[in-house]
């Protein structure tokens, strides 16, 4: 037993101290997408709403409307448009299912 | 593949079996006829031959005699396409669950009989009791009904249910394009991810012949590596938490953090999620990063592990337990370290090499004992030759890319190394390249069958857990 | 956690008002209210039983890393119990596929009250698998969900946060962040 004891105090914590302070490993984990309002036109968003593998995104009217609690962060709508990027945000937990949902307004049509 | 006459079919199969051909997965596909597709592996000549044949009443030729491991696989094959062998046993439910009925999601037609619900019978002494365990179960693992049969303390017989799991992947995949299916594909069996998704790009490009680059290969074998690693470094940490070994499991559960966030700080995602793609990968690695940091961790790993056998509480859990047979992983066709700690010199990166294994051969871990040990000792044995493969292929350069596949038919068979064992993948796209048929076959699909018989030579309750762990299958895997 | 602070969550973060009558306004409200108070009884010691209902094992993982040392669950107070009889919280993952049904409505049900449910990953939520035959495709469908965890799979950051804002000792953030990149 004392080789296990001395092995543990000579490697030290590795404890997060998460939620006290900030944890700088946060920073490497995928997170969802953010978008640019007003960037994305209504045929690109129909075309993300395509690709996205789960369903997260949909177009409604002039809304991109996104879906956070359906994401996955697998990164393809942030791939196909430069309007897409990762929002950095990882703490995602919701107490109503509707809070996840996000409406972003789309680019307006031309001639507006 | 060669298209058998139904005449031929038996003769072709045996002709196989007695030259050496382990039968790796049987399965069927298309209605009216349905087709029934073996996937023989020719390890001692480095290939696969796929033999077919088309069913068009209900019954085929039992296979189940020349390769007793093609049971699972014939129970199946009844409960999605109705077909059964000619030899008149009955036939278990494995798949679908028991409301299954006419309008249920099938693969094919339904069978005309519901399948039996047997297990073989038990004497021991006349006292052996049945009783029911999971499918929730202890903290953290995934849902498992296990039926215990057992005189008191020893086992006399285990059998599991996987039906509850089933989320019907195989038939959400037809009519997929195949490029967007890898998603779907690696939530097959997510701990396997880059094996699945390897297996099933692989099978894509053998359809649709492309041929990826080979600084995209060499970037999968790392993919598959650090998957190999992680995984098994994760069953180290299970095996110390069934033994009562705290403090070996926090040891153990350091390294698999670590190596989480070398996948996360390498590929993006901690369980490299998102890796493969058609013709190629999507992501290429950190090799900065994965030079630095993963000698440093799998030296820490190997260090526990080292300190585990020497700690006797945990060593004489192991020794002895949970015993596979030479024969019977031979008899049950299993793959991966479970036969290889058996004496069965399997490993698809030798045995089948395809870029980059071919140029970059792995040593291979065998053992003879088939214990919980020897296991643990081949898994120790691979996470070394996973860090020395990774630092090679990182040496040789990697990239990303992949290609969309060509709108066109064809089928093709791909497959990978998974840390539990050859994991296979078949699919037959259709004019337009999209979906027909896909078959997903993980490890786990072959593995769970050796467990009851691991189970079973002279263990007690308290070894299943241990057993388990020195498995390290998933049952996501084998419901799919 | 500051006794002295009010203990009631800011107005944004409960569930939006339905339009309409007063009456269902004050439900609402109150309903909120009670489930705060549930919960913060649970701040100091909880107790989480696991619920797979169909994932594909990967959040199992990074669930049962909450109590290895990166992240030792136990500082916190929380623990996980196999027994639902001594459990508070009921943590559930995957899309609820519908042969699992009696199973997870059994392992709810042999819950006592007061409880708690945590739907964690993107197919518990609703993503990943839509709802046919095989599954339901979100938790919500079979048990009443308190909190949702997103993710693909919840990193065990992410399953601590929901955990502490499932026991009102975290305010949820989730509901004001934009998701909307700037210029």
């Amino acid at each position: 037993m004392t080789l296990w004891f001395l092995r543990g105090l000579s490697r030290g914590v590795v404890t997060t101290r998460y939620p006290a302070r900030p944890d700088q490993a946060t920073a490497l984990l995928p997170t969802p997408p953010a978008f640019r309002p007003g960037a994305i036109g209504p045929e690109e968003a129909d075309q993300l709403a395509a690709l996205c593998p789960s369903r997260a995104l949909k177009r409604e009217g002039a809304e991109l409307v996104f879906d956070a609690g359906a994401c996955t962060a697998c990164g393809r709508c942030e791939q196909a448009s430069p309007a897409v990027r990762e929002s950095g945000h990882f703490e995602l937990a919701a107490t109503s299912r509707r809070d996840l949902v996000k409406r972003i307004p789309l680019k307006p049509e031309a001639g507006r | 593949m060669t298209a058998v006459l139904p005449a031929r079919f038996e003769l072709e199969a045996a002709e196989l079996a007695r030259g050496g051909g382990r039968l790796a997965d049987m399965f069927a596909a298309g209605q009216d006829p349905v087709t029934l597709h073996l996937v023989w592996a020719l390890d001692g000549e480095r290939r696969y031959v796929i033999t077919s044949c088309e069913i068009s009443g209900e019954e085929y030729p039992s296979l189940s005699d020349l390769a007793p491991a093609a049971f699972l696989e014939e129970c199946e094959i009844y409960e999605q396409f109705g077909i059964r062998p000619a030899n008149g046993r009955p036939l278990n439910r494995v798949v679908l669950p028991p409301h299954a009925g006419p309008g249920f999601p099938r693969l094919g037609r339904q069978p005309e009989q519901e399948p039996a619900e047997l297990r073989a019978a038990h004497t021991v002494g006349g006292h052996a009791f049945e009783f029911p365990f999971g499918p929730v179960r202890q903290v953290g693992v995934e849902s498992l009904y296990y039926g215990l049969v057992t005189s008191g303390e020893e086992m006399v017989d285990l059998y599991l249910f996987t039906w509850h799991k089933h989320r019907g992947l195989e038939w959400r995949l037809q009519g997929q394009d195949p490029r967007a299916a890898l998603f779907t594909v690696e939530r097959a069996e997510g701990l396997s991810a880059v094996a699945m998704g390897w297996a099933f790009a692989a099978a894509v490009e053998a359809a649709a012949g492309l041929e990826p680059a080979a600084d995209v290969q060499r970037t999968r074998a790392v993919a598959l590596e650090l998957e190999r690693l992680y995984n098994h470094a994760a069953a180290t940490a299970a095996l110390c938490a069934a033994t009562g070994l705290s403090v070996g499991q926090s040891a153990a559960e350091i390294v698999l953090e670590k190596l989480l966030r070398l996948n996360a700080a390498a590929f993006g995602h901690r369980y490299l999620f998102g890796v493969l793609d058609t013709g190629g990968t999507r992501r290429a690695p950190d090799a900065e990063v994965l030079r630095t940091e993963l000698p440093r961790v799998h030296d820490e790993l190997r260090r526990a592990a080292s300190a585990l056998l020497a700690t006797n509480s945990f060593a004489d859990r192991l020794e002895a337990t949970g015993i596979v047979t030479a024969e019977q992983a031979g008899r049950l066709g299993l793959v991966g370290p479970v036969a290889r700690a058996s004496g069965i010199a399997i490993d698809t990166r030798l045995t089948q090499p395809s870029p980059p294994y071919a140029s970059h051969p792995p040593a291979i871990a065998v053992r003879k004992t088939g214990d919980v040990l020897a296991r643990f000792e081949v898994m120790q044995d691979e996470a070394a030759e996973s860090v020395r493969l990774i630092g090679e292929l990182l040496d040789a350069g990697t990239a990303s890319g992949g290609t969309e596949p060509p709108a066109r038919a064809g089928s093709g068979l791909g497959w990978a190394e998974s840390s539990r064992g050859e994991a296979l993948a078949w699919v037959r796209l259709d004019d337009r390249g999209q979906i027909a048929r896909a078959r997903l076959r993980p490890a786990s699909v072959r593995n769970w069958r050796g467990f009851d018989d691991a189970c079973r030579s002279q263990n007690v309750f308290t070894d299943v857990p241990i057993i388990e762990a020195s498995f390290w299958l998933t049952v996501a895997g084998m419901a799919r | 956690m500051n006794k002295d602070q009010d203990p009631l969550p800011p107005a944004s973060t409960r569930d939006p008002m339905p339009s309409g009558e007063p009456a269902e306004a004050a439900i609402q409200d109150a309903a909120g209210e009670l489930r705060h108070r549930i919960a913060s009884q649970f701040g100091r010691s909880l107790h989480i039983r696991t619920l797979d209902t169909g994932s594909c094992a990967v959040c199992e993982q990074e669930i049962r890393l909450l109590t290895a040392p990166h992240y030792d669950l136990h500082r916190l107070g929380f623990f996980f119990t196999p027994a639902p009889r001594h459990a508070d919280l009921l943590l559930v993952t995957g899309p609820m596929i519908r042969a699992f049904d009696v199973a997870a409505r059994k392992t709810y049900e042999a819950m006592p009250g007061p409880k708690i449910v945590v739907a964690t990953g993107a197919c518990a939520l609703g993503g990943v698998y839509q709802a046919d035959a095989f599954v339901h495709g979100s938790v919500g469908e079979v048990l009443p969900v308190d909190v949702w965890i997103p993710g693909c799979p919840p990193s065990p950051f992410a399953l601590l946060q929901g955990l502490l804002v499932a026991v009102g000792r975290l305010y949820e953030k989730v509901s004001s962040l934009p998701f909307e990149v700037a210029g």
